[in-house]
């Protein structure tokens, strides 16, 4: 159970959670969705994540916030930012702050499932099929 | 229901711009047509006019006075050939009574005839002219008669001792004085009479040149007053009109006076001046509309990409899964779809609501609701720049006149505005509230970003003025709103400190003031 990959799933849009976090533990992985970021935020003071999945403009807290946020709690932890409008000034922010990824949206639910793969293999977990495997 | 609304709305924007457009260029027409078919009094006309007749009453004057001088010249000419020959017949007669005293100088009195006998034959014609048929009917005449009588007695002096010589002395010699007296008298009598005709003569002469004179001036005055004031008058008045036309009202120039002059062809001209800036102004407008959609497209973008995402999530969810879902989860799915879809429609409906060219559409509108619209659009744009917005508007507020779209664009342009000042974190205030001045409502937009500049705000709403470095701003943004806002008849003031924001409030009339409203618009009524 501890090998399982833990994700953590922020977007204010609550329907991107919804969708996210069957497909995500489809592979695998422990999910726990957020719609409001500082309560995502409560959460990962009290436990930590392998994986943040977070949307880049959010009302109280935006994305560049959160991987901030997650970096200074945990450093191991990967980050892979999801935004309806990326400019290259927050694509560099966030890839200089230490983000693992970026993704466009629209994406398909494919789409973010490899780059948790990704982000698995580079935290040396064996990708969500051997993590499945070791539980 | 949106499926039934959106196809019919764009139709019905275009066909009232088209119609609108036509009715202008109608109105355009019409007043061009007004001006032409006046009969034409130019000015030019009208100077020749009254340089011809001042020339031909001076011309007048100057004909009378040659006349008057020639007719006194005449009768002087006249006074000194009677006065000659009224020193000869006297002299003649002091001779004849000589002779009848003491009996000599009947030679002299002979020769004194002869002399003025041939100061008339040397004058004749003269007197002929001068004394008309008198010279013939009464001078020649007596003066002939009296020579005769007078030779008569020289021919009785020759024969000395002729029977009854006394008496017929006497006799003769009665005659001869009747006929000197009369000649004589008759002679002073013409004079008299020809001297007070002189007198009479040169004082009204000098009476009409006066009286002429006094004419003439008033006239040339008249015509200066006339010319001057006709000329100034137009000039001023189309002063007002580009007065008017500088505040934005395009209303064609239509005829004031009967007449079509040389600023009847100014007026034409203007009026077609005035339908070139209208469509300038139309594209100016829509231009930077264009510019205010293209600075919300990232915000657009971001906002459309959401439900899209949402759609495309959901959409693999249900493939992925369709088998392994019950009903009630593929119902959800298939709702979130639809909501979603129409989610996004809506965005681009109201982006495309905004940037649609649109005729000219007066209507009285809710000034909290097309905030509210306004701010929504901006929202997104607003947030990714990290910027809160509070709006807050007084309930109940009256409705105001005029076109949603324009307003919005102005509303808008003030917030983007706001926006670009505040720094990240900030805050922008939009109040709907009653204006200071009763019947007026006020829209204030309060940013506290840097601040204006206290000696750059006087030409803030000047063409062409930014702050903004090249290629971010064309400096028209508030140029454009203000020739918008001063067309609903209200206007935009400013107030701002260097370091703690600025306020733009812009002040509309109210509904309730029709005309004022409705003359302050262009384009709805041109002619009337």
């Amino acid at each position: 159970m501890s090998a399982q990959l833990k994700v953590m799933v922020i977007d204010d849009e609550p329907i991107v959670g919804k969708r996210l976090g069957p497909a995500l533990e489809k592979m695998g992985c422990q999910t726990e969705t957020f719609v409001d970021p500082a309560a995502a935020l409560g959460r990962l003071a009290e436990c930590e994540f392998d994986v943040v999945v977070t949307d880049v403009r959010m009302d109280e807290v935006d994305g560049i916030g959160v991987l901030e946020r997650v970096k200074a709690l945990s450093k191991r932890t990967k980050v892979i930012m999801i935004t309806g409008y990326a400019t290259l000034e927050v694509a560099h922010e966030a890839l200089a702050k230490g983000a693992f990824d970026f993704i466009a949206k629209p994406f398909k639910p494919e789409d973010l499932r490899q780059a948790v793969a990704r982000a698995a293999e580079a935290l040396g977990i064996q990708g969500p099929g051997a993590a499945a495997s070791q539980a | 229901m949106p499926d039934d609304k959106q196809p019919a709305e764009p139709e019905r924007g275009q066909a009232a711009t088209v119609e609108g457009r036509y009715e202008r260029i109608k109105a355009a027409e019409a007043a061009r047509q007004a001006l032409l078919t006046r009969p034409r009094f130019s000015f030019r006309t009208q100077i020749f006019l009254g340089f011809f007749l001042a020339f031909l009453f001076s011309f007048g004057i100057a004909t009378s006075m040659v006349i008057t001088i020639y007719l006194v010249e005449n009768k002087m000419k006249f006074l000194e050939i009677a006065s000659e020959y009224v020193t000869e017949i006297q002299q003649a007669r002091r001779f004849e009574k000589n002779y009848f005293l003491y009996g000599t100088n009947l030679q002299d009195a002979l020769e004194q005839v002869y002399l003025a006998k041939t100061i008339l034959e040397k004058n004749s014609d003269e007197l002929l002219r001068v004394a008309g048929d008198k010279r013939d009917s009464m001078i020649i005449p007596h003066l002939q008669r009296y020579e005769e009588l007078l030779k008569r007695l020289a021919a009785l002096e020759s024969e000395p001792d002729s029977p009854r010589l006394n008496q017929k002395k006497k006799e003769i010699e009665m005659e001869v004085r009747q006929h000197g007296q009369e000649m004589v008298s008759f002679a002073q009598d013409v004079m008299t009479k020809e001297k007070e005709s002189m007198a009479r003569m040169v004082a009204r002469s000098r009476n009409i040149h006066v009286l002429s004179f006094a004419v003439a001036s008033i006239f040339m005055v008249y015509i200066a007053y006339f010319l001057g004031s006709s000329l100034l008058g137009t000039v001023n008045r189309f002063q007002g009109y580009a007065q008017r036309i500088a505040a934005g009202d395009f209303t064609p120039i239509t005829p004031i006076r009967r007449f079509r002059d040389e600023f009847t062809e100014l007026a034409i001209t203007i009026n077609q001046m005035l339908q070139e800036l209208e469509a300038h102004e139309a594209t100016l407008v829509q231009s930077h509309k264009m510019r205010a959609v293209g600075t919300l497209t990232a915000g657009v973008a971001h906002e459309l990409n959401n439900p899209l995402n949402n759609i495309t999530l959901t959409a693999h969810a249900l493939l992925e899964d369709y088998r392994e879902m019950n009903d009630d989860d593929r119902r959800e799915m298939l709702g979130d779809l639809v909501n979603e879809a129409g989610r996004a429609q809506s965005i681009i409906k109201n982006l495309l609501d905004f940037a649609r060219e649109s005729g000219a559409q007066v209507e009285p509108l809710d000034l909290v609701a097309l905030l509210k619209d306004t701010t929504h659009l901006a929202a997104n744009q607003i947030k990714l720049s990290g910027i809160k917005m509070e709006f807050s508007a007084t309930d109940n507020l009256p409705r105001v006149h005029g076109d949603a779209q324009q307003l919005q664009q102005v509303f808008l342009n003030l917030i983007l505005n706001a926006m670009d000042a505040s720094p990240k974190g900030g805050k922008i205030q939009v109040l709907v509230v009653p204006a200071d001045e009763p019947n007026f409502v006020a829209v204030k937009i309060i940013d506290f970003g840097s601040g204006i500049p206290e000696h750059i705000l006087g030409s803030i709403f000047d063409p062409f003025f930014t702050t903004k470095t090249k290629g971010k701003g064309t400096g028209l943004g508030l140029s454009v709103s203000q020739g918008i806002v001063a067309k609903h008849g209200g206007r935009i003031m400013v107030s701002s400190r260097e370091g703690q924001g600025s306020t733009f409030s812009v002040v509309l009339p109210i509904t309730t003031l029709p005309a004022r409203i409705g003359g302050n618009m262009p384009r709805s009524g041109a002619l009337s």
